[in-house]
């Protein structure tokens, strides 16, 4: 017996799963640092994310700690750059905590509003029948709600959130377009050949739907998601902004709602109302930008003719 | 908004107790939940929407006020946002790849991830009267920031000074939402346009010689027009959500304005008809939308 020139290697199926989808996974990759918009937005998302994790150690106070050695209301000085709130807080500490909430209450929330989304998708594309119409047309219902109006009164209405109450708020009312999306996929999903031959070796519903439909419609589910983060941020900040957001914690709807109660602008404090919006767009127009451009990588249909 | 409602129909002391409890009577707040909607539901029919816990007026006759301020508000923003936003996006399609398609599009999604309230409170810093730049600059324009016309002029008539007085102080909030709602009009019209120039037909015309203005008009708008329509009328839920913060930081009293008031006094009849009227406008929205498609497209026919 000689030796084989190309061996082939034998590997378990679940390594072999990692082998194909680490290579899936270096193709996106290259392709997003090949992407111009999707680095810079990138870039923007790792700074925030670094900002939010590091703030212990970057800002010089804490979110709610009053200052000793200026009085409430003072202006910016180079130990206070932003100047020093009503309640004797240092603003610059006050945004850099900020972008904590702000991406907690986003990624978790869409993440709610996504896991429910994906679900109810799901089931409404795949059984079909009258259940996807009645799913539907709830769904109809509460996409014709203006979603923020529908937001404001449910969150008013719980009143005194915590964080876990926001999240809930925010991924519960956010819902529906992302089932759209993921029911749109499923139909077009199921009729494809690897369903019908799953099912022909006698796969179950679930095993279909799980290992064939849900990896299929997830790059759909996942560059969805990321703009879901954006537009979860938006929201807790003009609930932040209207005060019917977290109550123990600083964000930045929060600082840009107490510069507008003091008159930042008039008082010659304008950082204070400008710094945290400035945040607040940025990260937003981090993740549009990196949100966007996944969209165009992962999912094929918009990709460039 | 914790708490029962009816803390906040009547003063918190003990000699307004009987007045109190005829109150709560009288605004059915003594049955359970379950019943109170099924009234609500049997009201409905007869269009009868409630009465509000703290103006006790009918709820209709407020909200008709407000509605029509925020119709104008709105109506005006859209106006606006759907022709600049339109056109923008149809000359970045036709622009494609060229310096502006570039800028106007990290333009747009600037502005789409700008919280339209801060939008507003910037807006609102640079043009009130003796702002900064007004400082700097003797032509700098200073705008009215609050309310929807001047005080002084209260009552409203019919009159040139009070209309053009409610327009001067309509273009701010409306400029706010205009620019707020501009991005996504103009995001989606470029794609949809240029989805419709990769089509055949589009090669076609170009190849038997139609300059690049009548391709535009007779070939590609025709066709990318339909789906912006609909997408419009999907936005409509969008554009309210704004309106909400642009009135709240105007205080331009419509419906949003109405809105957080309703909800710091637990007006819940208020608010229920509030809801409704969100719901309603989308539906009307879609309604007029289809009515635009069928004049658009001679394909859509009514069976």
């Amino acid at each position: 017996m000689g030796e084989v020139a190309h061996p082939v290697r034998i590997v378990s199926p679940f390594r072999a799963r990692t082998i194909v989808l680490a290579r899936r996974f270096r193709g996106v990759a290259t392709q997003v640092l090949h992407n111009r918009s999707a680095v810079l937005g990138l870039g923007i998302l790792i700074f925030f994310f670094v900002l939010a994790v590091a703030a212990p150690w970057i800002a010089p106070y804490g979110p709610l700690e009053p200052v000793t050695d200026a009085a409430p209301l003072s202006h910016a000085s180079p130990s206070h750059p932003f100047g020093v709130n009503l309640l004797g807080r240092d603003i610059y500490s006050q945004v850099i905590w900020g972008s904590q909430v702000s991406l907690i209450v986003g990624v978790m929330s869409a993440f709610v509003a996504i896991v429910i989304g994906t679900g109810v998708g799901l089931i409404s594309g795949f059984v079909g029948g009258w259940l996807d119409e009645v799913i539907m047309r709830f769904n109809d219902v509460v996409l014709s709600i203006p979603f923020l109006v529908l937001m404001i009164v449910v969150a008013a209405r719980i009143g005194n959130l915590d964080l876990w109450g926001i999240i809930f708020v925010i991924g519960f009312t956010g819902w529906s377009v992302t089932a759209r999306v993921v029911r749109g996929q499923v139909l077009s999903l199921k009729e494809r050949m690897f369903v019908e031959r799953g099912r022909m070796i006698g796969s179950s519903n679930a095993h279909i739907v799980i290992r064939h439909i849900l990896p299929n419609a997830f790059p759909v589910v996942f560059a969805n998601g990321i703009l879901t983060i954006a537009i979860s941020i938006l929201s807790e900040s003009v609930l932040a902004f209207l005060n019917l957001s977290v109550r123990n914690n600083v964000s930045w709807g929060r600082v840009i709602a107490e510069a507008v109660r003091n008159d930042a602008i008039t008082n010659g404090m304008p950082e204070w109302m400008i710094a945290p919006g400035l945040c607040l767009v940025v990260l937003v127009f981090g993740f549009y930008l990196f949100g966007y451009a996944l969209d165009e990588i992962l999912n094929p249909r918009l990709r460039r003719r | 908004m914790p708490g029962s409602a009816d803390l906040a129909i009547i003063p918190r002391d003990p000699k307004y107790q009987g007045f109190r409890q005829y109150q709560i009577a009288q605004f059915g707040l003594d049955k359970t939940p379950l019943e109170q909607f099924v009234i609500y539901l049997q009201k409905l029919f007869t269009l009868d929407w409630g009465v509000s816990y703290f103006y006790k007026k009918p709820v209709i006759g407020i909200l008709a006020v407000d509605l029509s301020w925020t119709l104008l508000l709105v109506g005006t923003a859209t106006i606006f946002t759907v022709l600049i936003g339109m056109a923008i996006g149809a000359y970045a399609a036709v622009r494609r790849g060229k310096p502006f398609d570039y800028l106007s599009t990290g333009f747009a999604i600037f502005f789409y991830g700008m919280p339209i309230f801060w939008l507003g409170l910037m807006l609102q810093t640079a043009f009130k009267r003796r702002s900064p730049f007004a400082a700097w600059f003797s032509w700098w324009p200073q705008l009215p920031v609050q309310g929807y016309y001047n005080n002084d002029l209260i009552p409203w008539q019919w009159d040139w000074t009070h209309v053009s007085d409610a327009g001067f102080h309509l273009i701010l909030p409306a400029a706010t939402l205009a620019l707020g709602t501009l991005a996504g009009i103009s995001l989606v019209m470029r794609s949809s346009l240029i989805d419709v120039m990769t089509e055949d037909f589009v090669t076609t015309a170009k190849a038997k010689g139609l300059s690049e203005a009548a391709v535009l008009r007779r070939h590609i708008l025709p066709n990318g027009l339909p789906p912006m329509v609909s997408l419009i009328a999907l936005d409509v839920a969008f554009i309210l959500g704004g309106a909400y913060q642009v009135e709240y930081v105007f205080n331009y009293k419509g419906i949003g304005y109405r809105t957080i008031e309703a909800i710091g006094n637990l007006d819940f009849p208020l608010l229920q008809f509030i809801i409704v009227i969100g719901g309603a406008a989308v539906v009307i929205a879609n309604l007029i939308s289809d009515f635009v498609l069928l004049l658009l497209d001679p394909r859509i026919k009514i069976t």
